[in-house]
């Protein structure tokens, strides 16, 4: 019996659309392999590691040219034969939000390129320093996680990058808004650390201790 | 590492020196003031200077853009943790 498919088509749909689409059609179900086709590289990402977070197993990436066909194999159900009995076909199995595993330590949100309101050459001066105590600190974050403004501190050409830079390779995770980015047009510029989303970043602030700069 | 640490008098002064050593082509980094040294303002520069000529050679360009006191930074292997330490030496 060959397998049966669905195709959820997010070409074109601007971050997190694709996540949300993937999400929707796992919950709904009633196929064997979910194919997703995206045509950024960052919903690429945010699609295998949704499906990665919600127990999926990600069968395959495949590229054409600048698209990507990722295919999905849904969580398996609860058992669906017990011999003896014949069962109707299983319930779609529940998609379990997506928990972040691992989410041990502190992270370190920033929502602006600068601390606190007031002067903006200010906030930015001591953006810098707080980065930088960070490297020097005994014990540092787990992750740092930039939304909004605060993207533009890992981008090319920021004073902060250097300290980013230096926490990333202390272990750091620095992870920064891909709604963000693209909002900002800095996606190309990103120079430390990865793109997240929303799920994510909910994720990992609802987990664990999170301060907020 | 050896290096070369200037306080200032205010944040303005310590910005005005970043940049212009920086735009003398200098790899400078603007850092808070650590624990161990006392300034009028929290942020100071900080910058390499391996070797006695390049350090009399930064030293003087340091002070040249308005650095109050001038510290020599060393950095040593912590013996408690894996963090290295620091040590400031004040030039007179």
């Amino acid at each position: 019996m060959s397998e049966s498919r669905r195709t959820v088509d997010a070409r074109g749909q601007a971050c997190p659309q694709p996540v949300i689409l993937t999400r929707k059609a796992l919950a709904e179900g009633g196929f064997d392999l979910l194919e997703v086709l995206v045509d950024d590289a960052s919903s690429r990402e945010n699609v295998v590691r949704f499906a990665g977070y919600a127990s999926c197993v990600v069968e395959g990436v495949a590229e054409e040219g600048a698209v990507s066909r990722i295919l999905i194999r849904p969580a398996p159900a609860a058992p669906a034969v017990v011999p003896g009995r014949v069962f109707a076909a299983p319930a779609p199995a529940p998609v379990r939000v997506p928990a972040v595993p691992a989410a041990a330590g502190t992270t370190v949100l920033i929502t602006a390129a600068g601390i606190g309101a007031g002067d903006e050459q200010l906030g930015a001066l001591l953006m810098r320093g707080f980065l930088y105590t960070l490297t020097e600190a005994e014990e540092a974050p787990a992750r740092i996680i930039l939304m909004n403004g605060g993207v533009r501190l890992a981008v090319a050409g920021s004073d902060a990058l250097v300290n980013l830079v230096r926490l990333a390779e202390r272990g750091v995770e620095i992870l920064a808004c891909g709604t963000c980015l693209e909002f900002y047009q800095l996606k190309e510029a990103l120079a430390v650390g990865r793109v997240t989303n929303m799920y994510e970043i909910a994720g990992l602030l609802l987990q664990g201790r999170t301060i907020s700069i | 590492m050896t290096g070369l640490l200037a306080t200032f008098r205010t944040s303005h002064e310590a910005l005005r020196a970043e940049q212009t050593l920086k735009g003398g082509g200098l790899a400078v980094e603007l850092i808070p003031v650590p624990r161990q040294i006392r300034s009028d303002c929290g942020f100071c520069l900080l910058l390499e200077a391996p070797g006695a000529a390049l350090e009399a050679e930064r030293l003087e360009r340091l002070r040249a853009c308005g650095g109050q006191d001038v510290w020599r930074v060393t950095v040593i292997p912590s013996p408690t943790s894996s963090r290295k330490e620091k040590r400031y030496e004040r030039i007179p």
